[in-house]
């Protein structure tokens, strides 16, 4: 009896430890600066790196834009580093599923993550998994929240060499989650109904230019993650709708430089990759206050709220103009499973508060940098005014810079979270059919 | 209403030129306008295309508007107006009148798809002249009983066919309808679109299955030219419940489609135009020597007979108007509809009629041999799309089972036959790093299959015929240069058509195409009893007039090698 009390004593003790680690962790992840934000001696806001001065940078500055700057193409602007608090919602499902989340046997599985950020433990170089991990933090993220609208979306295709935009596309894009919902309802992380366990559903609709206009793509991808997404277009020359095999996430979307792949930062299965935690470090990477900065008065004018979007700079306007802030990443790579996909590895950093993935670099399979995905994230607070006080990150541009040919791709975009527009029924063939002209 | 056919060219010319001319203003105020919430696109277009021993075959210049505009409102969840006007004029009957109009001639009938055939030679039996004389080029230019029997179909004079869409049923307004929407308390939608519009209900590309609700128009291109351009827009009200997921489907929807537009049949078209599907309206616009036969010539005092006496078709009534039921959904991996349509046969069935004076005989009345008619169909149907993850494919089947159809038959006029059709389809998006490492492949293959369940010998149609399709389509160069190839296949007429294409974009606004159409086939002979019952002696190598449908659209067209230039600004 004895040796049962002390060992239901240990057991006691050794859950109560864990769970406290756990909440520290968890508050550690969510809220990583509230010790300081890293620093790095010469840097301050306000100055400039540029092919000048790299040096003072050179260990915090991602290699692609390293050699970028090096080469004269774009400089970076230091801005003041701040919080992106993360929505309470969404650290207090989390909370409620501290230590429940489970990796399964192979990549790809996971149990016991139904909301809130499945690991917030400090990754480790010795747990094999630990990039699979942060991958699944990254997959159920917080970012946008649980359904959101991207009206207008630009798309400039730029040749670097000459600085010629060859082609102009705009879109409109609607997310919805349908499970790990946290803003409309902590408390009911899934959307009924749902029969066959979607988790994400995207729809969008080319507006232009004419050759593809009224083309409309509607993606369902399932909480299996072993699971292909159920792909369906519509064709405004064809009237009529079709499935899409969804297998070849390596293919260009529209002919640009992104692979249906590189979305967000990654936008495969992750049983595609074998994933790889390899560091925590400092890194200056591009988040900010949108309303605050610099924007592009060409492209999009007539916002009924003023809005702008984010303005393009440096050779072949493939770079953005905004500041970019020290903030710690995760540093994350991920190698196809694919002996034949046509990547060799991307490395990807992770911003630790918000789980997204600013920055990704892509590179073949000689070894060598073949693209380099930037991604823009603001403070909801300082963006368009229905996402302030959500706080939820926000995203507003993209660029994919590819270096071996000089071409880059950039997106320019005003992002609405819980958009009233994007009800459940948009995600639905006869929603295309009816909406198809 | 007004009469189109009243209306002189120039008028025709400035109408074009008005919605050509307004469309380019609009679009240069697209900015303006579109901050107001309404969209207004278009494009204007030149299509030249080159046929072999023929020269100049299209030289069709198309101004297109399209406008978009969304309404406000408190009772409906959505509420908008969709148009489109099309005004197009085809030169090629002023630039190459040799050999297209109504100047344009043929030596014999079907001289522009087959040699000479018993039917077709000049007989000593009948005084010099063949059985089946040579077609007129526009009737109703040049042939006052012809274009009288034609009447209400295939009448068509030359200026109607330089402006197509300037006719009596306004075809220029291609699409005009309302669309409103409103969200049940239950979560549903129920929606009405009404007005003139498109229903598309099938997925096939070249040729339809289950996508008949509107007819089409084959005098654009034959089969080769997009449905959304070649179908003929119908006053339709279209209504919807939408029920979005279920507790089993993640998606499910019913419609009701009321076609309450007076019928159309098919535009197949006539004699002197570059297009005119297996040939019908040569064979529609000619005559029977009967009279020049000397045992017949008492039966046909007034001369030649004309093939067509008269066009039925049905005039506009309540019992006449169309109607369709579909059921829709979507399963885990599966998309799948049900499908029900009364309509009419768009295609013309022909029925003999009899000399009075010869009952039982076969022989065509003095003043024409068939009544063209558009018989009552019922059709079911239905789809099922699978996305196969094994394979990264898609596989679609489509099939239909009509009763009501009726097809012609050499000795015995037309018979009324149940169908069968199905297409198998294969989509699939492939990367072939050989060619385009970056960019996947679109691969399209498909199988349309016709059973004609009540066959008889005398048909001049396969019991059961094949017909094999592929298009692959790449992208390179971000997608501004697009080569595709698409290759149909007659497997029973041993029909081939190959069409490959490059588009080009050098701006956001101009496309421009060069293509190839290179078709084979039109050797299959029908063996027909009328030159037989002529003669008197068995005449075994006939074409005319009923090998058109053993070719079909395919073989019929092999004298129709083209290079083909598009040039399309659109803003």
């Amino acid at each position: 009896m004895r040796k049962i009390i002390l060992a239901l004593m240990g057991l006691t003790l050794l859950t109560g430890t864990a769970f406290a680690a756990t909440v520290e962790e968890m508050e550690n992840s969510f809220n990583p600066y509230k010790n300081g934000f890293p620093t790095v001696e010469g840097i301050k806001p306000g100055m400039v790196i540029d092919a000048n001065n790299w040096q003072v940078a050179e260990d915090v500055i991602d290699p692609a834009f390293l050699q970028y700057i090096q080469a004269g193409y774009y400089s970076i602007r230091i801005g003041e580093s701040f919080s992106f608090d993360v929505n309470p919602n969404f650290i207090e499902q989390t909370k409620a599923r501290l230590g429940k989340a489970k990796l399964g046997d192979k990549p790809g599985q996971i149990s016991n993550a139904d909301a809130g950020r499945p690991f917030v433990e400090e990754p480790s170089l010795d747990d094999p998994r630990a990039g699979e991990k942060l991958a699944w933090n990254f997959k159920y993220g917080h970012s946008q929240g649980d359904e959101w609208l991207i009206d207008p979306w630009f798309w400039k295709y730029n040749d670097m060499k000459s600085g010629k935009k060859e082609r102009q596309l705009r879109f409109n894009f609607h997310f919805r989650k349908f499970n790990h919902r946290y803003l409309t309802d902590p408390t009911k992380p899934a959307w009924t109904p749902n029969p066959s366990n979607v988790f994400r559903s995207t729809f969008l609709t080319v507006e232009k230019p004419f050759d593809v206009k009224n083309t409309q793509v509607l993606v369902q991808r399932y909480e299996d993650d072993t699971k292909l997404d159920n792909s369906y277009i519509y064709l405004g020359f064809q009237r009529r709708v079709r499935r899409l095999s969804s297998g070849q996430t390596t293919d260009a979307f529209l002919g640009s430089d992104i692979m249906l792949e590189d979305f967000e930062g990654y936008n495969g299965r992750l049983s595609d990759m074998t994933w790889t935690y390899l560091g925590t470090k400092p890194m200056l990477v591009p988040m900010y206050k949108h309303n605050e900065e610099p924007t592009d008065d060409e492209v999009y004018t007539d916002d009924p709220d003023g809005y702008r979007m984010t303005k393009f700079i440096g050779t072949g306007n493939c770079f953005p103009d905004v500041s970019w802030q020290l903030r710690t990443v995760y540093v994350v790579e991920s190698k196809p499973v694919d002996p034949n996909h046509p990547v060799g590895k991307r490395l990807h950093y992770m911003d630790v508060q918000t789980a997204t993935i600013p920055l990704t670099n892509v590179y073949d399979r000689a070894g060598k940098l073949w693209r380099s995905f930037t991604i823009g994230y603001t403070h909801a607070d300082f963006d368009v005014k229905e996402n302030k006080g959500t706080d939820v990150v926000m995203y507003n541009f993209f660029s994919m810079v590819d270096p071996q040919v000089m071409h880059c791709t950039t997106g320019q975009f005003k992002t609405v979270t819980s958009s009233p527009s994007t009800t459940p029924n948009v995600f639905t063939v006869q929603h295309m059919r009816a909406v198809g002209r | 209403m007004m009469k189109w056919k009243t209306l002189g060219y120039f008028t025709k010319i400035t109408m074009g030129g008005a919605i050509c001319a307004a469309g380019m203003l609009l679009g240069l105020s697209t900015h303006a306008i579109a901050a107001d919430d309404l969209d207004l696109s278009g494009f204007v277009e030149n299509a030249t295309y080159i046929r072999d021993g023929r020269g100049l075959s299209k030289f069709r210049n198309t101004a297109q508007l399209e406008v978009m505009k969304s309404f406000d409102s408190s009772f409906f969840s959505s509420f908008s107006f969709n148009g489109i006007l099309r005004a197009t004029y085809d030169g090629v009957y002023d630039l190459n009148d040799d050999e297209f109009g109504k100047d344009s001639q043929e030596s014999y009938l079907g001289q522009n798809w087959h040699s000479r055939g018993d039917m077709t030679t000049d007989l000593d039996l009948l005084g010099g002249k063949p059985i089946l004389a040579p077609p007129v080029a526009f009737p109703c230019d040049n042939d006052k009983q012809l274009c009288s029997n034609l009447s209400g179909y295939m009448d068509l004079d030359e200026n109607d066919v330089k402006f197509p869409d300037f006719n009596d049923e306004w075809d220029f307004i291609r699409e005009f309808y309302l669309d409103a929407t409103i969200d049940l308390a239950s979560g549903d939608q129920f929606s009405v679109r009404l007005g003139k519009q498109q229903v598309v209900w099938g997925k096939t590309d070249l040729f339809r299955v289950l996508d008949v609700v509107n007819p089409v128009d084959y005098s654009r291109q034959n089969i080769y030219d997009e449905l959304e351009d070649i179908r003929i827009p119908q006053w339709i009200l279209q209504s919807e419940l939408r029920m979005g997921p279920t507790g089993i489907f993640d998606d499910f929807n019913t419609s009701v489609v009321w076609n309450f537009d007076k019928f159309r049949p098919n535009t197949l078209g006539q004699s002197g135009q570059p297009y005119a599907i297996v040939d019908a309206g040569a064979f529609f616009s000619t005559y029977i020597n009967a009279d020049a036969h000397p045992g017949l010539a008492p039966l046909y005092p007034l001369g030649p007979v004309p093939v067509i006496y008269d066009v039925d078709v049905p005039n506009w009534s309540l019992s006449n108007t169309q109607v369709g039921l579909k059921w829709e959904g979507v399963y885990r991996d599966t998309t799948f509809s049900l499908n029900g349509l009364l309509y009419r046969q768009q295609m013309p069935s022909l029925h003999l009629r009899e000399h009075p004076a010869a009952p039982g005989s076969g022989l065509p009345a003095a003043d024409g041999a068939y009544t063209i008619e558009f018989p009552r169909v019922k059709l079911i149907g239905g789809s099922i799309d699978y996305y196969s993850q094994a394979i990264d494919s898609v596989l679609r089947l489509e099939t239909t089972f009509t009763q009501g159809e009726e097809l012609v038959r050499d000795k015995n006029g037309y018979k009324e036959t149940d169908m069968f059709r199905y297409v198998l389809g294969f989509d699939k998006n492939q990367i072939i790093p050989l060619l385009n490492k970056k960019r996947a492949f679109l691969i399209s293959a498909q199988l349309f299959g016709q059973n004609i369940l009540d066959h008889e010998h005398d048909m001049p149609d396969y019991k059961s015929n094949y017909t094999g399709t592929l298009l692959v389509r790449g992208w390179w160069d971000y997608d501004r240069i697009s080569p595709a190839i698409i290759m149909a296949r007659d497997f029973r007429s041993d029909g081939m058509a190959i069409a490959p294409s490059i588009d080009w974009l050098p701006t956001d606004n101009l496309k421009i195409t060069l293509g190839a159409n290179i078709k084979s086939g039109g050797k299959k002979k029908f063996d027909t009893v009328i030159s037989d019952n002529f003669t008197g002696q068995s005449m075994p190598n006939d074409y005319e007039p009923l090998a058109r449908f053993t070719n079909g659209p395919i073989g019929v067209a092999n004298q129709e090698d083209e290079v083909q230039l598009t040039i399309r600004y659109s803003f």
